[in-house]
Parts: C-alpha cells; structure tokens; sequence
C-alpha cells in the first residue's frame, strides 16, 4: 500500500466532496468519514507489523510487558481520538471536538497512573 | 479496498440532489424530502458497518480491549 493510493483517495474524496456538498452538506460529512476510515484501514496494516516487532524486541530487552500495553493502548486511544475530534471539527462542530479531546485526555490520564506510581517508587527506592 | 463504498455514496448524493429537483418539479415537495432521508439513512448504514469494522481492527490493533 504506497503514498500513491492514500493521496489519491483523498483528492478524489474531496472531488466528490465538493459535487455533493451544494446539495446535500450533510453527505459531504458522511464522505469524509468513510474517507477517513479507509485510510486508517490501510495505516492500521502496516502499524500491526511495527507493533509486533516492538513487542517482540521488548521481549528480549526484558521490559516489562505490561508497560508496552499500556503504551499501545495510550497510542491507540490517541489515534481513536483525533479520528473522531477531526471529523467533529471538520463537521464544524469545534464543541464536540473538543469534548472528545477533553475524553481522550481523561482516558490516557487514567491508562498512566500505575506508570507514574511505578517510577516514583522506583526514585523513592533510590533515595538514600 | 472499501474504495466503492465512497463511489458509491457520492452517486446516491448526486442521484437524489437529480430526484429532488425532479419531485419538487412535480410539486411533490415533502416526497422530496422523504427521499433525502431515505439517501442519508441508507449512507449511515454502509459508514456505521465500516466505522464497527474499523474500531474492532483498532481494538485489535492496540489491545485496547
């Protein structure tokens, strides 16, 4: 799956876009969506390979698993919520947006704490 | 991949903007908007199946859940 392809989804999408939008505004939204979607699909194969190797190198180095779980799903949650932020602000609904952002900021706060406990028992252990 | 999914939105688009002026011609206006209703319910359900596959490959992906 090559640049070629993302790039020229996009500027047929927003041909289309623009056709349709005249009419219907509503559609034009709905196109962006699918848009969006499609080329997060094609993003998605490639990440699956990055990942595992990641994993798979963490193995070795002997981290532990649990921390890179909780790393991915920190990306993931990042990457779920400028998904649905952009489409909500691209809709014109800049509210939305950022209600969703504020979400997504709440979430990873909440996926960091055993992180953030971990690392001030560990500076603790080292004090003298 | 999902490619005539978006061809196939943007012709529903443009075949009811091609109904509506025919029905309003007609002088049926509230069939009109009946129609435009029926393109965009239609249209959210192609996008919601996607948008599910789409969040389960990223649960998936990211172990989310």
């Amino acid at each position: 799956m090559d640049m070629v392809q993302v790039i020229g989804i996009g500027i047929t999408a927003v041909l289309l876009i623009l056709v349709v939008r005249r009419s219907h505004p509503e559609l034009a939204v709905q196109i962006t969506i699918v848009v969006a979607g499609i080329v997060f699909f094609l993003v998605l194969d490639k990440l699956r390979m990055i990942i595992e190797l990641f994993t798979e190198m963490a193995k070795r180095a002997g981290i532990g698993e649990m921390y890179l779980i909780i790393l991915l799903k920190i990306i993931g949650i990042s990457y779920l919520v400028e998904f649905g932020a952009q489409v909500c602000r691209d809709a014109g609904e800049g509210a939305i947006a950022s209600k969703i952002e504020l979400a997504g900021k709440v979430m990873i706060l909440v996926m960091a704490v055993p992180i953030i406990a971990f690392a001030l028992d560990t500076i603790l252990r080292l004090m003298p | 991949m999902e490619l005539d999914l978006l061809f196939k939105i943007a012709g529903v688009g443009i075949l009811i903007s091609v109904i509506h002026m025919a029905l309003k011609q007609a002088g049926k206006e509230d069939m009109a908007h009946l129609c435009t209703l029926a393109a965009f319910a239609l249209v959210l359900l192609w996008i919601v199946q996607l948008l599910g596959r789409l969040f389960r490959t990223v649960q998936d992906v990211f172990r989310l859940s």
